[in-house]
């Protein structure tokens, strides 16, 4: 096998192969055979990303730790965590639920933002940082099974639920989740492959 | 191409060997026609040594197989109550149709219609979708190939949003607890459901969209 011409860009959903040319900010390329995106000219470079996921993580610890939903009852107030809701799943012997949950809503977007900063960080200061190739493709699996848009929309709805019951009210959680889907669609819009034109 | 996008892509056609893209890096590859591999080779990208293939291996077995599991899990998943509540007077226990139709009755139709295409029609219309895809690769490869390659980025796209009354659940067990008050609980057909949008994601993971460009004699 020869490594073929850098200039080159194939479909990865048809297997069309094109002569790349780069692309300016905010440009889209798109597959003239299935109409798939090719790529995008990007209005950021790594240093912005770089700053959107320490932002990313600031925010991440705050969804974790603080309280998603706090709600009222006859004086009595209850308030849970993610890992709390995790947990209190798993106590109730429904562990399959518990560990599609965890995966999907914690250790997911944990690692999407951890291997993100990782290989980050050492190519601002021009540096490879070990393991670099496994990383991105691990990353590229981690970002299928992220569904933090989809934990918030959840929690709003939960909201509108527990409202018929008892008085409820969002904790920061609930804001910071809101706010991680945001930066999430804004990394992921960067893509991946770019990465690569840093370290040779 | 259109002018407006920008870019001034060309299609090119390889001459000798197949031209693979790396679904990791993107580094292009000229790799070996499949005939002339070498029984258990796996032609690995340069850069970043992920393996390339002309086709993703068994895809259409194993989108298959998730797609019929997906399918029998979809009955129990439907038919069996997702979530119980306890009151100081009674229990209720909740099925996904019936948690659609409380929103409905309490007046939050918009809520209704987002769970019901969240919860009913994306997982049904994955199911369908994803059998469909996989037939056709077979069985009717010239069929209408821009509308099925549309199709499955629809499904790449909206797949995961089953995953909401999963979450749903979770939260109202975990806030839901005021003893013999007030309490909620998951039942069987969570697990059902859960396992149903796992299963149609690994459905989609596993279909290889090139198959869909591919002509009837290009795969044995």
């Amino acid at each position: 096998m020869t490594r073929a011409e850098d200039a080159l860009v194939v479909c990865e959903r048809c297997d069309q192969a094109y002569r790349w040319t780069p692309l300016r900010p905010g440009a889209i390329a798109r597959c003239t055979r299935c109409e798939a995106i090719l790529g995008r000219g990007h209005r950021i470079g790594p240093d912005t990303i770089l700053a959107l996921t320490v932002t990313a993580l600031v925010v991440f610890l705050i969804a974790l730790f603080a309280d998603v939903i706090s709600i009222r009852l006859g004086g009595t107030t209850v308030s849970s965590t993610l890992p709390g809701a995790v947990a209190a799943i798993w106590d109730e012997g429904d562990w399959m639920v518990a560990v599609a949950t965890a995966v999907t809503a914690l250790i997911a977007p944990a690692l999407y933002i951890g291997l993100r900063l990782y290989v980050l960080v050492p190519i601002a200061t021009g540096k490879v940082p070990i393991g670099f190739g496994p990383c991105v493709r691990a990353l590229h699996q981690v970002s299928r099974w992220s569904m933090v848009e989809v934990l918030t929309v959840g929690g709003l709805l939960s909201l509108v639920r527990l409202a018929a019951l008892a008085e409820a009210t969002p904790g920061p959680a609930m804001f910071a989740l809101g706010a991680l889907t945001l930066l999430f669609a804004a990394i992921e819009a960067a893509g991946l492959r770019h990465l690569w034109w840093y370290v040779r | 191409m259109s002018a407006a996008t920008g870019g001034s892509l060309q299609p090119l056609e390889s001459a000798d060997g197949p031209l693979l893209g790396c679904e990791s890096c993107g580094l292009v590859s000229r790799g070996v026609p499949p005939d002339r591999l070498p029984e258990g080779a796996v032609l690995r990208c340069s850069r970043c040594r992920h393996p390339l293939h002309h086709e993703k291996p068994f895809s259409v077995q194993r989108t298959w197989s998730c797609v019929i599991a997906a399918a029998i899990l979809y009955v129990p998943a439907n038919a069996m109550p997702v979530m119980s509540t306890t009151s100081a007077f009674d229990t209720n226990t909740h099925t996904l149709l019936g948690g659609i139709h409380e929103l409905w009755i309490d007046g939050s139709w918009g809520l209704a219609v987002i769970v019901f295409v969240a919860s009913i029609a994306v997982p049904v219309l994955k199911i369908a979708a994803l059998g469909l895809l996989a037939w056709s690769v077979r069985r009717a490869p010239d069929w209408r190939r821009l509308e099925r390659a549309r199709l499955f980025r629809l499904i790449e796209l909206v797949g995961h949003w089953s995953m909401l009354d999963v979450y749903v659940v979770v939260l109202l067990a975990a806030c839901v607890r005021f003893g013999s008050l007030a309490s909620a609980h998951p039942e069987p057909g969570l697990l059902a459901f859960a396992a149903v949008v796992v299963l149609t994601l690994l459905a989609a993971h596993s279909f290889d969209p090139r198959l869909i460009w591919r002509d009837r004699q290009q795969h044995g």
